[in-house]
């Protein structure tokens, strides 16, 4: 009885000393602060979305009712839309509700603000993933390839390839690839979203295009930024040397020990460009005809429906801040050179 | 009537803003004949049912439906016109006249008549319809939808001056529970109470709406109101407001299967269609897309079907010359024009407009920008319009003498020329610009969005904006009298004598001597009246040089091969923004 109770207390002790080792971690410190330092960030973003929500020229009811509306239909759009209280007022009724969990309706179609989330975020979050995998699934292969030889055929074509498609904005990119894969070739639709309830094959179909429009051009930055790196660092690290030396094949150098070191610089390149990437799908979900949380904002924008407008650049905001606290939390993991809990 | 034809207009309409984007969209398209066979429904061959048929809507104005569609709270009934007609069918509906023209119909109702002082309308409705829930679609029906979209604040509710002194009937705790419940909490129950001694249900099939004025254009305003839409009170009270605005239920040709607000809505057959034989399609899905150019590429790719409203001028022009398409457009009813603000100088001198008249030579644009095929007008319609009349009297045209003249006169002239910051709108007034410059006009062009073209209309800072003018019936949604009315919003025409501002004018009931001809031009029921009074008020627009009017477009039709029915070959004047379409007699035939 008594050796029980010890090895229970001992246990106890122990789990207590491990979750004040990792609480005390510097990966934990780091990443309360970042939390710390987000959180009035996101506060400003929530306050600049709504101030420039207001500054919009026009009166967003008299926009809604259109022109030929009495001024009686004007004034009860208003009230529906709840422009008739002061704006300071609206606001913190969203940061309460956004508190709390409460995310208010839509003043347009009067739908719960989250279950329109529910129905949008898997959307866009699919295209953004698929977006970033495609990306870089084209990207590494091809920037290898072509820093294997640098100035070679494969490298030459390869950076006249990618800066040309960088060149192409993603909405020409969308209707170029409608134009050959959907128009002339009929291989993929050229509009609409497949759920993933309605099969995988069905899914996978109906995103390929606006999922391609997306990482073509993320793929050729992204090749182009790795393979410049991994030409330098073919031809300048001493690690590269020593290996070399050592008589590892230059295959392997390039892959075991470039990359490697490159991998960072990428590593940091995408955390960066998340947020673009999601903003990116605004344009690319009207276009294909998406409905995602980019459509959903772009409407929230045109009919000036601030609590659908203000919860979706948060949201964006916040993915943007988070994948850049997760790729520097990955830094911290993968490099233990880095220990940003002593700094 | 019906002609192939391209255009242009790249517009994209704000979801709401009617007017000012509707306007300048369809003034944008320009016509450009040839192409297509321009097949009408009579050289199609015989209906054939069966068949399914995706309609795709740009997402800016007609594929837009972020209100819903319940016809009491949706702001967008007169842009939804394609989704209403296939859910509730409607009243009325305005039918080609096989020459270009259209006929107001009645459809759900089987005739309607004015009493001898025209200030009673009495609509009897046909007997044996009944809603998809099966329900009845009766009087008391009609009198519950129309007390709800009177109460609910939806901008899709005609203005109407209803007799309330009546007193109203005692109709039952059953219907006045159900009335309640369908209204907003805050309702005015008194004004409840007066409308329903306005409109009122006398029989089974029955109903009567007594207004204090006579009213000409309510009639033919019905087809984009929603009043022509009629809900099943039951089905609304079976489930909840929103579900009921996301799965209305009405007595049209088609059943609501799903609906992704202001993305997808797909309907099926309504089998028990009180017109025998119809629908002839199994199914109808309407898909919202992203304009012209991704519209006109989903049709390519086997996607869509049909396109409502295609406006960009190459991709008409590519869908004329492509052999799997045709490319339909109606008589036009809206063309531009170039309001000229009365209120401030340099306008409110009669001289200055009139040098804006001689200076503008808009049938050199339509041959620059539009290869000529635009129809020119001298006044706020054109010939799909009822009233149209190709000249007016003394309608100053372009004399570049008299404009340098004038412009001598007033010893120089210096103007803004603003515009909705749409492709076409944009070259319009940079070659007015040009031809006003030749006068020794000095013009500064300004291109902006259109809530920036509202607030100025509003705080009435604008001295010239191009924009469209004219309605099918030019007293209904953004017609004459919106451009032109001393009280509203978006004219530029003097105020009243003794007024101020347009509140001021209405509040003291001021009128202008435009604003009388206009009421007197709505106050007759005798369509050959109301003919010689919008003559009247053209003539008076151009005496004052309010306004030079420009050339008119219709908005176009692009179709499958194979696809045929009212509306789409066989085209129908645009009753404000789009063309209707009656989707019940819209035929794929077969093997296409």
């Amino acid at each position: 009885m008594t050796t029980t109770v010890a090895t229970t207390s001992i246990r106890t002790e122990e789990r207590a000393s491990l979750l004040g080792r990792v609480l005390g971690s510097p990966l934990a410190r780091l990443i309360a602060r970042r939390i710390l330092i987000a959180t009035p960030l996101l506060l400003a973003i929530s306050i600049l979305v709504f101030a420039m929500l207001e500054a919009i020229p026009g009166d967003p009811a008299r926009n809604q009712a259109g022109m030929d509306a009495t001024e009686e239909q004007v004034e009860a759009v208003r009230k529906q839309m709840g422009l008739d209280r002061p704006a300071v007022e609206r606001y913190l009724t969203w940061l309460g509700g956004f508190v709390t969990g409460n995310l208010g309706r839509s003043s347009v179609s009067e739908q719960p603000v989250t279950s329109l989330l529910a129905e949008r975020m898997p959307v866009t979050i699919e295209l953004v993933a698929l977006a970033f995998l495609v990306s870089l699934a084209i990207a590494i292969p091809v920037a290898l390839l072509a820093a294997r030889k640098p100035g070679g055929v494969f490298d030459r074509v390869v950076m006249v390839i990618s800066m040309t498609l960088l060149a192409v904005p993603n909405y020409v990119m969308a209707l170029l690839l409608v134009l050959v894969f959907a128009v002339t070739l009929r291989s993929l639709p050229a509009i609409g979203y497949v759920s993933l309830d309605d099969g995988l094959l069905a899914n996978l179909r109906s995103v390929t295009l606006p999922v391609l429009a997306l990482a073509i051009p993320l793929a050729c930055f992204y090749a182009r930024f790795l393979r410049g790196d991994l030409v330098e660092q073919m031809n300048s690290a001493d690690y590269v040397e020593t290996a070399r030396a050592k008589g590892v094949t230059p295959w392997k150098v390039l892959w075991g020990h470039a990359f490697r070191n490159s991998s960072f610089g990428l590593l940091t390149l995408v955390g960066l460009n998340i947020g673009g990437l999601v903003g990116g799908t605004v344009i690319v979900e009207q276009i294909f005809s998406m409905p995602g949380l980019g459509v959903l904002m772009l409407q929230g924008v045109m009919s000036r429906d601030t609590a659908v407008v203000q919860i979706c650049v948060f949201i964006f905001a916040a993915v943007a801040v988070l994948a850049n606290l997760v790729v520097d939390v990955m830094y911290a993991v993968l490099d233990p050179r880095i220990r940003y809990g002593h700094r | 009537m019906t002609r192939s034809a391209k255009g242009g207009r790249s517009a994209k309409r704000l979801i709401g803003t009617l007017a000012v984007v509707s306007g300048l969209a369809m003034a944008a398209t320009g016509c450009v004949s040839g192409g297509g066979d321009g097949g009408s429904s009579g050289a199609a061959g015989d209906p054939t049912p069966g068949g399914e048929l995706t309609v795709l809507l740009d997402s800016g104005f007609a594929g837009g439906w972020a209100t819903g569609l319940d016809p009491a709270t949706s702001n967008t009934t007169g842009a939804n016109l394609a989704q209403n007609s296939a859910i509730f069918g409607g009243l009325f509906t305005l039918e080609p006249d096989g020459d270009g023209g259209g006929e107001i119909v009645p459809n759900q109702a089987e005739a309607y008549s004015w009493s001898d002082d025209g200030l009673t309308l009495t609509i009897t409705l046909r007997d044996g319809i009944t809603f998809t829930d099966g329900t009845p679609l009766n009087a008391e029906a009609v009198v519950w939808n129309w007390i709800r979209a009177l109460n609910s604040g939806s901008t899709g509710t005609p203005r109407l001056q209803l007799d309330e002194t009546i007193p109203a009937p005692d109709l039952g705790d059953e219907f006045m529970t159900s009335l309640w419940e369908a209204l907003p909490a805050d309702v005015d129950r008194e004004a409840v109470e007066r409308h329903l001694g306005a409109i009122q249900a006398t029989d089974e099939l029955t109903v009567t709406m007594t207004l204090t004025a006579v009213n000409g254009a309510l009639i033919n305003g019905f087809p984009t109101s929603s009043f022509n839409l009629i809900a099943s009170p039951t089905a609304y009270a079976a489930t909840t407001p929103e579900e009921f605005s996301l799965n209305p239920v009405g007595a049209g040709p088609f059943v609501v299967e799903s609906n992704k607000m202001s993305e997808r809505l797909e309907l099926t057959k309504n089998p028990d269609y009180f017109k025998p034989g119809l629908p002839y399609l199994d199914a109808i899905n309407f898909q919202s897309v992203a304009g012209d150019q991704v519209a006109y590429q989903t049709l390519l790719a086997g996607q869509g079907d049909v396109i409502e409203g295609l406006s960009s001028v190459p991709l008409i022009t590519e869908a004329t010359n492509n052999p799997d398409v045709e490319v339909h457009l109606g008589a036009p009813t809206s063309p531009y024009v170039v309001q000229l603000n009365t209120r401030v100088a340099p306008f409110d001198d009669i001289r200055a407009r009139e040098a804006i008249y001689y200076a503008t030579d808009f049938e050199a644009i339509n041959e620059g920008l539009f290869k000529g095929e635009g129809e020119m007008s001298q006044t706020f319609t054109a010939s799909g319009g009822l009233f149209y009349e190709p000249e007016v009297d003394g309608y100053r045209t372009y004399d570049l003498d008299k404009a340098k003249a004038l412009v001598e006169e007033l010893g120089g002239l210096t103007v803004t020329l603003g515009t909705t910051d749409i492709v076409t709108a944009r070259s319009v007034i940079t070659a007015l610009q040009t031809q006003w410059a030749e006068a020794g006009i000095d013009v500064t062009i300004n291109a902006e969005p259109l809530g920036d073209v509202i607030t100025r209309f509003i705080n009435g800072d604008w001295q010239s904006l191009l924009q469209t003018a004219g309605a099918w019936d030019p007293s209904v949604g953004i017609g004459v009298g919106v451009r032109f009315g001393s009280t509203s919003p978006f004219s530029g025409t003097p105020l009243p004598e003794g007024a101020a501002s347009a509140q001021e004018a209405l509040q003291n009931g001021l009128q202008t001597e435009l604003d009388v001809l206009l009421n007197e031009a709505v106050a007759t029921n005798d369509e050959d009246e109301r003919k010689a009074k919008y003559l009247e008020i053209a003539t008076y627009i151009s005496d004052q040089a309010y306004a030079p009017f420009g050339m008119a477009f219709s908005p176009a039709q692009v179709i499958r091969k194979g696809v045929h029915g009212p509306g789409l070959d066989d085209p129908i004047p645009a009753l404000s923004v789009n063309q209707g379409v009656l989707y019940d007699r819209v035929w794929v035939a077969s093997g296409q």
